[in-house]
């Protein structure tokens, strides 16, 4: 069977139980993604759908029954197959979730969105010592998911963050924390984050990434509005990728004025070059 | 020279065997790494400048290690027509008297450990060295020997690791021209399935298996690697292997090449391992020399050549998945499986890849030369074969063992380890390094297998025995791996990298007499859920110290804190 549009072969269609409910799923789709679908709430911290699989967070854990054994594994590196079954929270699962959280909550004692997640668990306290450091440039609300920088690798390939040091003394940062110029300014690590660790700032003609020692990024203004938009470094790596003609007024308009310009266009070459200046 | 025919190993074979048994006395000093950090270089320099200033007709030599590292250094002593010699605990001030000792075809029996009229090295090569010097005890009469079985460590401390023509004398890379001009791949897998070896690196999978899902995995290349990044505590066992017999490992490596139609091997070596780097090195261009390694190997047209990739000193990096990533120039933290190594796009480069511990690929000449119903014979029902273990800690005859898998503990620690060092009581064992468990001595009728390990709580791992005495706090045992644990943990996952820091805060607060009740119900309740949660086998295994010494020396955490 082919696909109508793409004329690549359709995935198949598989049915997976969770938690009793039946699912459909293409064949090889990952299992949180199918829960999240389906609206099963699986807590989880480190999946993105445009990242591989990375399975850092632990907190997705599902049992399985795999050869006719229970087994505990995550979802976000389960793939859907023809009769997978799962079960989300059994008394096992929740065990080990709870304290998961209750590490997370001393890793991050600062992080609001942990507070909240893990209290729709049902974990308010942690019995661990929390870890509060005056320096921590993501003050006090990282979890190490990993997701900043592997946005910053793997999507935007600018590698301007990385991880510090090893197992608990591990950190996210910039070469040997210093404002960095790798970093275009594009705040797909404040998107990602799931604890809003990773902060940034516009205020002028620069974006401030605070969470990166203070690495400022030089925004264009645009030549209509006067607002300053895109980051300088940004523009340019993308430009060299977009066809010459487009290329001009993404370069000098924000996103807001060019829409307004195309739309003028539009009227004016409906109604025949008697449109509106402005 | 190149070696193709069945005349050209004959003939290194020839010239080799006059090298182990030269027509005037030969003196061969331990000089692995644990000979020569208790002065074995030294004693090697002493001589030669004793030899060199009597001339004396004396050929001075280096060798491996025979694993007796309570009685290092060690020196090989081999007069024509008499047993070989071995002198223990021999220092520069021995020097002069070895050398006049030999020069009149005599020993200085004061310093000899045992005589060995004649060895058996297995793969066809039986050495008949000679009679005489019935004061010395025998070899097989030594305790510490009796017990063993030598299959792996058949050449070590026995010839020279730096000279190929040696390995080749007794036996080297006949087994390699078996495979390679008789035998086809689907053959050679075979033969390692229904010899029954399982992988020596500690999770113990079937290898034959493993070969075979490698040569069938889709892809035109395949890689091997072999697993050197020994890195456990206490253990120390591939380190010689490779430093003792380095050519074993490449013989090894050939065949499965062959079988797995891989045409490069790799060697993952940690950098603290600058003499076995150094050995291998040498290895390898000897064995290239000899066009072993290569273009058209045996005139078969196979090629293969192996290279050598150093680790910069991270244990998770013996995780595979970590391995591969730090080979390829990523930061050394494991990914989930699947993908695994011997997937298209899991291994190194993407390509299919077979990863095996160095212990493994050593096993495999003897399994092709003496078929894999020799080899089943030895061990146990489902862990055939024998293992080596370094026998550590508080024992009092410290050194490498190798035992048929399924011997009892009690043997090990016991009869061929003499029980506890200066006559105190053994009161348990902790095998496979940190992330094993700590056996006490009521079990000790265990089998050391690994199925039998698992069940007492630890893992058979890659070979670590690690002693403990009356003396020894076990709480202070746990607190040492679980510190270990933690330091080496890559931090990508929580339970890991959070979880035993925690642990170890507890431990420490328990330590200093500051602990509570609670804290060891915490303490369980995070262990049970670092082990339950991990991301790779590191964390999965780490809490095994504290969860086997709260299962069997309780009180001794008990006593320790506040109720």
């Amino acid at each position: 069977m082919m696909h109508k549009e793409s004329g690549r072969p359709a995935k198949k269609q598989v049915t997976v139980t969770i938690n009793g409910k039946k699912c459909p799923a293409e064949e090889g789709e990952i299992l949180l993604g199918v829960a999240i679908r389906e609206k099963i709430a699986i807590p989880h911290l480190c999946f993105e759908p445009s990242l591989d699989p990375y399975g850092a967070c632990r907190l997705c854990m599902v049992e399985v029954v795999k050869r006719g054994r229970k087994e505990m594994t995550t979802s976000c590196t389960l793939r859907a197959a023809e009769g997978l079954e799962i079960v989300t929270d059994t008394p096992e699962i929740v065990k080990y979730r709870n304290i998961l959280f209750e590490l997370y909550l001393a890793e991050a004692p600062k992080s609001e969105i942990l507070k909240a997640m893990a209290a729709r668990y049902g974990v308010t306290k942690t019995r661990f010592l929390k870890k509060l450091e005056a320096a921590d440039t993501l003050d006090n609300k990282c979890i190490l998911c990993g997701l900043c920088v592997r946005a910053c690798n793997e999507i935007m390939g600018a590698g301007a963050i990385g991880f510090v040091n090893r197992g608990p003394y591990t950190l996210v940062g910039t070469p040997y924390g210093e404002p960095t110029k790798d970093c275009f300014g594009c705040g797909a690590c404040v998107k990602v984050c799931p604890t809003n660790a990773v902060e940034m700032e516009d205020t002028g003609d620069t974006r401030i990434m605070k969470s990166w020692n203070g690495t400022k990024v030089p925004l264009s203004k645009c030549d209509c509005c006067g607002e300053f938009f895109a980051p300088k470094g940004l523009a340019t790596a993308a430009l060299a990728r977009v066809i010459p003609s487009l290329k001009e007024e993404i370069a000098v308009l924000c996103p807001a004025c060019r829409g307004k310009r195309i739309a003028q266009e539009e009227i004016r070459a409906l109604s025949g070059g008697a449109g509106h200046h402005g | 020279m190149k070696i193709v025919s069945a005349a050209d190993l004959a003939a290194a074979q020839e010239t080799g065997m006059q090298k182990i048994r030269p027509d005037r006395p030969r003196i061969a000093v331990g000089l692995a790494t644990c000979g020569i950090a208790v002065g074995g270089n030294r004693v090697y320099e002493r001589l030669q400048e004793i030899i060199e200033k009597e001339k004396a007709e004396i050929i001075l030599t280096k060798t491996g290690c025979i694993g007796y590292c309570k009685e290092e250094p060690l020196v090989n002593i081999t007069i024509p027509d008499k047993p070989l010699v071995i002198l223990h605990k021999v220092t520069e001030a021995d020097a002069e008297e070895i050398v006049r000792e030999v020069s009149n075809g005599k020993v200085p029996e004061k310093l000899a450990l045992c005589r060995v009229p004649s060895w058996d090295h297995i793969t066809g090569c039986n050495i008949e060295y000679g009679k005489g010097f019935t004061k010395i005890p025998l070899y097989a009469k030594v305790p510490f020997f009796a017990g063993q079985k030598k299959v792996v460590l058949r050449d070590a401390g026995l010839i020279n690791p730096e000279d190929i023509d040696e390995y080749i004398a007794v036996g080297g890379y006949a087994a390699a021209r078996k495979a390679l001009t008789g035998m086809d791949s689907e053959a050679i897998i075979k033969e390692v399935e229904t010899s029954g070896l399982r992988g020596r690196g500690g999770a113990g999978f079937p290898t034959g298996q493993k070969w075979r899902i490698t040569r069938d995995a889709p892809g035109e290349r395949k890689i091997i690697i072999c697993n050197a990044d020994e890195g456990d505590p206490g253990a120390y066992m591939n380190r010689n292997e490779m430093e003792s017999d380095p050519h074993m490992l490449i013989e090894g490596m050939i065949i499965g090449a062959f079988a797995m139609g891989a045409d490069t091997g790799l060697i993952y070596i940690r950098a603290e391992y600058p003499l076995a780097i150094q050995r291998l090195k040498l290895a390898l261009a000897q064995a290239r020399e000899y066009g072993l390694l290569g273009r058209d190997i045996f005139g078969t047209g196979f090629s293969f050549d192996i290279g050598i990739a150093t680790g910069a000193g991270a244990f998770v990096c013996g995780e595979s998945t970590a391995l591969v990533a730090s080979i390829e120039g990523r930061t050394g933290r494991p990914h989930p499986r699947p993908p695994r190594l011997t997937d298209i796009g899991g291994g190194l480069w993407g390509y299919p890849t077979d990863l095996n511990n160095v212990e493994t690929w050593c096993n495999v000449p003897v399994i092709i030369m003496n078929g894999s119903g020799w080899y089943a014979k030895i061990g146990s029902k489902g862990n055939t074969g024998t293992k080596v273990f370094s026998l550590v800690g508080k024992v009092d005859r410290v050194g490498l063992v190798e035992v048929p898998l399924g011997t009892m503990l009690k043997t090990i620690v016991s009869d061929i380890g003499n029980g506890g060092a200066n006559g105190k009581h053994v009161k348990a064992v902790q095998t496979g390094g940190p992330s094993g468990g700590c056996i006490p001595l009521r079990m000790f009728d265990t089998p050391v297998d690994f199925e039998n390990l698992n069940k007492a709580g630890s893992i058979m791992g890659s070979g670590g025995i690690v002693v403990m005495d009356e003396e020894t706090d076990m709480v202070d045992i746990a607190r040492y791996f679980i510190t270990f644990a933690t330091g080496e943990s890559c931090g990508k996952c929580v339970p890991c990298r959070e979880g035993l820091k925690h642990a170890l805060l507890i431990l420490n607060r328990i330590m200093a007499g500051k602990g509570t009740k609670k804290d060891i119900e915490t303490l369980a309740l995070l262990s049970d859920t670092i082990a339950a949660t991990s991301l790779c086998g590191l964390g999965q295994t780490a809490p095994n110290p504290v969860l086997t010494t709260l299962a069997y020396f309780r009180e001794e955490y008990d006593t320790r804190v506040k109720p």
